[in-house]
C-alpha cells in the first residue's frame, strides 16, 4: 500500500464536492460587516437566538462531519506511513489507531445528526484543509498539526456545539456532541503527550513541530471563523483546552494567531470590496453574469 | 439591469459570486404566475457582497424582494447559483406577500417584528406549499427549523405537521398553532 496519500486523491463519492482553502479565502464577500455599515457590534457566534441559527448550526454540522472522515484519514495515514519503532514508537501508532476507531465512530454520529438536522451527504462543500495539515512526513509534525492543532481546533467547535444544542433543548444535539468533545480532549492529550516524549532530548525538533502547529492553528482559524472575538461563530473553548493539557500561555498564544487571522480576514475583504467598487467604476468590471 | 414582463433584477452582472440574473428572472416569473400575483411588479435586488442568505420582503405596488447571496447558492459549490435554492427562497417571501394580500393576515405583525417562533411557522407554511408546487425541499431541515423555535417534543411535531400540510390558513389560526407547538406536553 502506498505511503503518504496526498489530499487530491482521497477516496469520495459523486455526492463530495471538494475546495480548498484558497477557493474559501479568494471568496469576496463577508459576514464581516464594517464600522460604517454596523451601528453596533457585529456578533455572528453560533447561538440558537441568531435567525439563521438553524441552518448555520446544520452548516457547521456538516462540516464536523468532514472533518472526522480526514481525522480518519490522518490518523490511518500515521498508523501505516512511519516504520514502527524506527520513526515512531509501536504505542505511539496504537493510539493513533485507537484513535481513528473514536474517528470512525464521530463519523457516524455526524451521519446521523446530519439527518437528524435535515442534510445530506455532501450537501456542503469539503474544505480538505484538515487532511493537507496531516501529510507532513514527520511524525511530530503531524502530532502537531492533527492533533494539537486539528483536534484542538474539534474541542472549539464540540464545545460550540454542545452549548448550541443545550440552549435550543435539542438533547440529542447535545449528547452526541458532549461524547465527541471527550474524545477529542483524550486526542489531544496522546498529541501533547507524544510530542513531548518523541522529542525529548531534541528541542530543535519540538521547535520546529510547535512552530508548524502555530501556522495550522491559523490556518484552522479560518479567516476568523474561531476566536475570541463576538464577530466569530465559534469560540475558544478554553477550560477544555486547559483539560486537553494545552497551558495558559499556549491557549494566549492560539487567542493571539486567531485574532490575527480575523482581523487579516477582514482586511483582505475590504481590499477586494474596494478593488469591485473600482472596477464597478471604471466599467471594468468582471466577468460573471 | 434584466426586465422582463413583470420582473427585474439588479445588478445584471454579478462580480463576487457566478449567479445568472436571467436564471434569477425566469424562477421569479414561474413563481409568481403559479401563485397568481401576476398583477403586481416584483424587484429582486441580490446582495452579493455577503454570503448571509436573509430574504426581506417589501410589499407595496411593487413587491421589492431584497436577497443575501447565500439564499440562491448551490451550498455544494461555493458561489454558484442553486436553482432549486433560488426558487425556495423566492418562493418564501413571495407566498408571504400572498397570504399578506390575500386577507386573513390583516393582524400579522410587519415581517421585522414577528417573533422566532412566528418566524419558523410562517416558513413550514409556505415551505409544505412550496412541496405542493413541485419545488425539491427536504422537509426534516424545516422540521429541525420549526423544533429549534418551539421545542424538540411531540407537540411541537404535530404543530408542524399541521402547518405543512395547510392551504388557505389565516393569521389567526397560523398563530395559534405556533402557540400549541410551543407547548411542551
Amino acid at each position: 500500500m502506498r505511503k503518504f496519500f496526498p489530499v487530491e486523491e482521497l477516496a469520495r463519492d459523486s455526492r463530495f464536492h471538494q475546495v480548498t482553502m484558497r477557493d474559501r479565502m479568494a471568496d469576496g464577500r463577508s459576514v464581516y460587516r464594517s464600522e460604517a455599515q454596523s451601528k453596533k457590534v457585529n456578533n455572528n457566534r453560533l447561538v440558537p437566538s441568531r435567525p439563521d441559527a438553524s441552518d448555520a448550526a446544520r452548516g457547521l454540522m456538516h462540516g464536523i462531519f468532514v472533518g472526522e472522515i480526514q481525522a480518519l484519514e490522518g490518523a490511518g495515514r500515521t498508523c501505516h506511513d512511519f516504520e514502527t519503532n524506527v520513526e515512531a514508537p509501536f504505542a505511539l501508532k496504537l493510539d493513533m489507531a485507537r484513535q481513528a476507531w473514536d474517528e470512525a465512530r464521530h463519523v457516524e454520529i455526524s451521519v446521523k445528526l446530519s439527518d437528524w438536522m435535515g442534510s445530506e451527504i455532501g450537501q456542503f462543500a469539503e474544505n480538505t484543509v484538515l487532511f493537507e495539515a496531516a501529510c507532513s512526513t514527520d511524525p511530530v509534525l503531524r502530532l502537531a498539526g492533527v492533533n494539537r492543532a486539528l483536534e484542538g481546533l474539534a474541542i472549539d467547535v464540540f464545545t460550540t456545539m454542545k452549548e448550541f444544542g443545550d440552549l435550543a433543548g435539542d438533547p440529542y444535539l447535545e449528547f452526541c456532541e458532549d461524547w465527541m468533545l471527550a474524545d477529542e480532549v483524550t486526542h489531544v492529550k496522546m498529541g501533547s503527550d507524544w510530542l513531548r516524549r518523541v522529542t525529548e532530548g531534541d528541542p530543535q525538533r519540538r521547535t520546529k513541530a510547535l512552530e508548524f502547529q502555530s501556522v495550522v492553528d491559523k490556518l484552522f482559524s479560518y479567516g476568523g471563523t474561531r476566536s475570541d472575538s463576538q464577530e466569530s461563530p465559534i469560540g475558544l473553548a478554553r477550560r477544555f483546552r486547559e483539560l486537553a493539557g494545552f497551558t495558559d500561555d499556549e491557549v494566549q498564544d492560539i487567542a493571539a494567531v486567531s485574532m490575527e487571522a480575523l482581523d487579516e480576514r477582514k482586511a483582505a475583504v475590504a481590499r477586494m470590496h474596494a478593488a469591485a467598487a473600482l472596477a464597478e467604476a471604471s466599467g471594468q468590471a468582471g466577468t460573471h453574469g | 439591469m434584466s426586465t422582463a414582463v413583470n420582473v427585474t433584477v439588479t445588478p445584471d452582472t454579478f462580480h463576487f459570486v457566478s449567479f445568472d440574473a436571467a436564471l434569477i428572472q425566469r424562477v421569479a416569473e414561474s413563481l409568481v404566475a403559479a401563485l397568481g400575483l401576476g398583477d403586481r411588479e416584483v424587484v429582486i435586488e441580490v446582495d452579493e457582497t455577503t454570503p448571509l442568505a436573509r430574504v426581506t420582503v417589501d410589499i407595496g405596488d411593487t413587491i421589492t424582494i431584497r436577497a443575501e447571496s447565500g439564499a440562491f447558492e448551490d451550498t455544494r459549490k461555493p458561489r454558484n447559483q442553486s436553482e432549486t435554492a433560488t426558487a425556495t427562497s423566492l418562493g418564501r417571501v413571495l407566498l408571504r406577500a400572498k397570504d399578506r394580500l390575500s386577507g386573513g393576515f390583516g393582524e400579522a405583525p410587519a415581517d421585522s417584528a414577528l417573533t422566532l417562533a412566528q418566524s419558523a411557522a410562517w416558513e413550514t407554511y409556505s415551505v409544505g406549499r412550496l412541496d405542493r408546487l413541485g419545488i425539491p425541499v427536504n422537509q426534516q431541515r424545516w422540521r429541525y427549523n420549526f423544533r429549534n423555535r418551539h421545542g424538540f417534543h411531540d407537540a411541537s411535531d404535530a404543530a408542524f405537521d399541521r402547518l405543512w400540510s395547510s392551504d388557505g390558513l389565516t393569521w389567526g389560526e397560523l398563530d395559534e398553532i405556533s402557540r400549541a407547538g410551543a407547548t411542551a406536553p
